[in-house]
This record gives C-alpha cells, structure tokens and sequence, in this order.
C-alpha cells in the first residue's frame, strides 16, 4: 500500500471489502477517553484489534507514527523578531515564551517582549527633505497570555535525501504593549503609554530532535497607540499625553527562534 | 587441584579467544554490513509535480514597506522546469501606484507656495519629484530543493514545494516631472557663469528610465491539482533608486549620485498551471 492518490480512483472491486464501524469499548464507552493513554496497549485492546471486531478503514491514519508528540509538554520558546511594516521606525523584538501544550494541537502559553528601536532612512530623510518630523512612537516592552491551535502538519524532503517534519500552528491572545513617544522637539517630556494588545499570528514548527524545534512565524499585535499631537505645545508629559492623537496600529512582527522542549523525551502514544 | 586449575586455564584461554574474534571478526561483519536504505531514493512513489514541464502562472502582488507609492501589480509568470530542482524562468508585471501613509501626511501638509529661501518643497515640488515603477520584471534560475506533504485539519492532503530564485531585474521607472520651473544647472555650472541655487526643489528628478539590477525571490507551491497549484511569492528587485527624487547625500543639488541600490520587495500570490497536464511517478 503505497496510499497513493491514484489508488481512491481504482474500481470499487479492487478496493478492500468494507469493515463493519466497531462498537466502542471499555472505558472508551464510557465516555472516559484519556488521549495521554495508548488505546491498544492493554490485552483486551490487542484482542480487539485480533478478534472479531476488527478496527475499520477509518481508523487507520495517514500518517501512523507522528515523530514528536507535544500533548503535556512544556515549550521554552526564545525568539528574534522584527517589525515588517513601518517604514519610519523599525523594532528588534527579543521574545520568550513558555506554552504548555494541553492536547498535541492545543497550547496556552505566555510570552514577554522586549524591543530596541531603530529610526530607518526615511526618519531623516522626511525631515530634511520635505521639512516635516514624523511622528513616531517606540515599543518598549509588552507581554501576552496566548493559545495556539496546530491544524497542519506534514513533512518533506531537503535535497531529495533528507525527510523532514513540521507543521503550521495559528495564534491568538491578548495581552499589553508599552509604548514611548519619541518628541519632534527634544526639550518636550516624553510620556508612555499602556496599550492593551490582542495578537493573532501564524507560525512554522520544524522538529528536529526530540526536544527541540525551529520555529518561524508572523505576529500582528494590534493596539490603539496614542501620538504626540501634530501641534503639541506643551512641554510636560502629563498635559501633552491629554492632548494626544490616537491611531490604531498594525505591529507586525516577523519572529524566529529555536524552542526547548521539556520532558526531552516522550513514550509514543497511538491517538488520532 | 592440578586438573581443575589446568581446566580453568584452558577455559580462559578459549575465552579469551573468542573475545579477540568478537572484537576483531564483529566489526568487520558489521562494516560488510550495508543498510538496506542506503542508496535508495528518499521518497517513493513520488509525483514528478514539475520536472520538464512549462508553468505558466497569472499572478498578482503588491510592494512591502514602499516608503511613498505602494504598487500593485498584475503580471505573468513563465518557467520551464529544466530537473526536478532546476528551473528557468521570467516574471513580468504591470504595476499601479497608491500613496503610502507616509506620502499622504507629507503631500497633505506641505504648502502650495513658498518664500524665497525657504528649504521646503511645494505640494507640486513634492509630488512630481516621486518615482513610480509601471514596468518591472525579471529573468531567473530557480532551484527548488525542498518538497513535500502537508495535510490540513487532518482532512485535506496537499503537495508543496518551496523554490529559491536569483537572477536579473529590469524596471521602467517613471515620474510626473517637472510642470514646475525647473534649474537648468543643478549644482551650478561655473564654467557656464551658473552658480548653485542650493535649492533641490526646483531641480530635475532624475530618478525615471530603464534601470538593471539584481533580482532575488522566494515561494512556495501549494498543488491544488496535478497540473495547478497556488503560488505564492517573495520578490526582491534591487537596481539604483532615488525614490523622492530630491537631494538624498546633502549637496543641496538632485544628480544621480543621489541614487542607491535598494531593495523593492513584493509579496505575491498566483495560479501556476502546468503542462502538460500529466505528472509523472517515480518507481
């Protein structure tokens, strides 16, 4: 069997004799399901599967041995980002994260930030070219309560030799941003701002050994930023932070690092 | 005592016989040894998705980070997929321009008319000086050294590949310059008795015509069919630009050192079909 896609085409009397839908069993039956638990590994289960009611078609997966399981695993997740949209001002993001995977696609996690500003080339060609400041706002740092989702997964090969395994996960959380007005004029009081951020991203997993993973995704932290006004006048933060504009803004952060993963080794389990 | 210690002796020198032929005889066995998988090919029963095949690819994508025009963009992708990994191709895009954030606030705020002296550009000034990129594309090689399968919400089951480009861009740059009085010697001309006006503003924009650079992409194949998948891309053109058209290096004067190498990136999305139709399969 090689599961190849021209096989589902093949006529129907080439195709393997339709197996009955077993009747759930045991504990099963009950409804006490425990997916930490590998289904066959007990005699009755064996005798099950050897017996009369044999398991169905459906029950076979496409792929039968996942090569890293995650499900009540710990993931320390140290990550590099940068900011893909702004063109003014660009944020080096360092990240730590720490999920807690409660299924093998269902995770909630934490994560911390922290940022470094870079002003890029426009900042200062704007202001000598055209005669106008920018107004700009740096991140200093921000944290996040987060749940990833891993609806995709698959493998490939490197060069034709080399077979490797990853998947995409989706994230969504919510969490705050602090950010800092960069004043137009240098003898005007910065002031900060708490900023309450939801994020949503998509990320790449890429197993490499047994306890450790590549990760590569994007981010898109969104929050309501507050900008110095364009007319500001006055010198001190708390009157100028008054008086601010408002602009909702798009952080998108591309994000890559490498992810630790305790306990470093797992029992193989046989769920779906 | 005599007959059991000449017992002894010999059991141990029959042992330590043996331990020399499992030390030196189970290495070399095991050397002699091939794995059955050496050798063999990663992936059986494998689709030949592209390997000699055409893809002709109808695609679309738009400029990231664009500092004053964003461009979107329709073109057509041609490849012929010379190996499995190696391919050669052209992209070629009709692109439209749209003010960035940036540009909107800038053009917004700046003034209709300025005084004598003043470094500020006029709205007009400003505009016409911008650089658009109608025309662009690129000729290539591409490797692609990565494939597989991915299976989404264990329900749908999806060949990908993803492939690495490099070769040379053109772009056709163009800008709406100048309806305004322009300087007939930037810079100054003495030996024409011209001195520099330091005003850039007012000078010619030099930064529209063909222009040659370097081109990088980057993508991934995501096979809807047998003979179509989504494609979606990272295009970088890197060629000599002054995107503001004005002084950049600080002479007070617009001339073509005010030029750099830059990037311009897209991100794209197409539909690649490929012919003909029919894949083949590895054995």
């Amino acid at each position: 069997m090689t599961f190849d896609e021209d096989e589902s085409k093949k006529p129907a009397a080439q195709q393997p004799p339709a197996e009955p839908e077993p009747e759930p069993e045991g504990a099963e039956a009950e409804g006490k399901v425990q997916l930490g638990s590998d289904p066959t590994s007990d005699a009755a289960s064996r005798k099950t599967e050897l017996g009369e009611n044999r398991v169905s078609w459906q029950d076979i997966v496409v792929v039968v041995r996942k090569p890293f399981l995650k499900q009540r695993r710990l993931e320390i997740l140290p990550t590099w980002g940068i900011t893909m949209n702004d063109n003014i001002i660009r944020h080096y993001q360092f990240n730590a994260a720490i999920n807690y995977f409660l299924t093998d696609v269902l995770a909630i996690g934490i994560e911390g930030q922290y940022y470094i500003k870079d002003l890029r080339e426009p900042y200062d060609l704007v202001a000598r070219q055209a005669r106008r400041l920018p107004t700009v706002n740096k991140y200093n740092y921000g944290a996040a309560l987060n749940f990833h989702y891993v609806p995709i997964y698959g493998k490939f090969a490197i060069l034709d030799e080399h077979i490797i395994h990853w998947e995409t996960f989706f994230t969504a959380g919510v969490g705050f941003t602090q950010s800092e007005v960069i004043p137009r004029d240098p003898a005007y009081e910065p002031f900060k701002n708490f900023l309450i951020t939801p994020n949503v991203g998509a990320s790449m997993r890429f197993f490499v050994t047994k306890w450790l993973t590549v990760n590569a995704g994007i981010r898109d932290y969104i929050f309501v930023d507050q900008f110095e006004a364009v007319g500001r006048t006055e010198v001190r933060a708390d009157d100028a932070k008054q008086n601010a504009d408002s602009s909702l803004i798009n952080n998108v952060v591309f994000q890559a690092g490498i992810a630790f993963w305790f306990p470093m080794s797992f029992d193989y389990t046989t769920f779906r | 005592m005599t007959s059991g210690a000449s017992t002894m002796k010999r059991l141990a020198s029959r042992a330590a016989a043996l331990l020399l032929v499992t030390l030196v005889l189970v290495p070399q066995a095991r050397a002699d040894r091939k794995n059955a998988l050496e050798g063999q090919p990663a992936v059986r029963h494998r689709l030949l998705l592209v390997k000699h095949r055409f893809e002709l690819t109808p695609a679309f994508e738009a400029s990231i980070n664009a500092d004053f025009k964003h461009i979107l963009a329709g073109g057509l992708k041609l490849e012929f997929h010379i190996t499995d990994m190696w391919s050669i191709g052209a992209v070629g895009f009709y692109g439209k321009d749209l003010n960035t954030g940036l540009n909107s606030r800038i053009s917004g705020d700046l003034p209709d008319d300025v005084g004598p002296g003043d470094p500020t550009p006029t709205r007009l000034q400003w505009d016409e000086h911008l650089n658009t990129m109608p025309y662009y594309g690129a000729g290539y090689i591409s490797i692609t050294p990565w494939y597989g399968k991915l299976a989404a919400f264990s329900k749908f089951f999806v060949n990908f590949d993803f492939y690495f480009s490099a070769g040379v861009a053109y772009a056709k740059l163009e800008n709406d310059c100048c309806s305004f009085d322009e300087d007939p010697a930037p810079g100054g001309d003495l030996e024409g008795g011209i001195l520099p006006d330091n005003n850039p503003n007012n000078d010619p924009a030099l930064n529209d015509g063909g222009k040659v650079g370097a081109y990088l992409g980057g993508g991934i194949h995501l096979f809807l069919s047998n003979w179509a998948a989504l494609d979606l891309t990272v295009r970088d053109y890197l060629f000599q630009d002054n995107p503001s058209g004005l002084d950049f290096d600080a002479d007070l004067a617009v001339t073509d050192d005010d030029n750099r190498f830059l990037n311009h990136l897209f991100m794209g999305v197409g539909v690649s079909f490929f012919l003909p139709a029919g894949a083949k399969r590895t054995p």
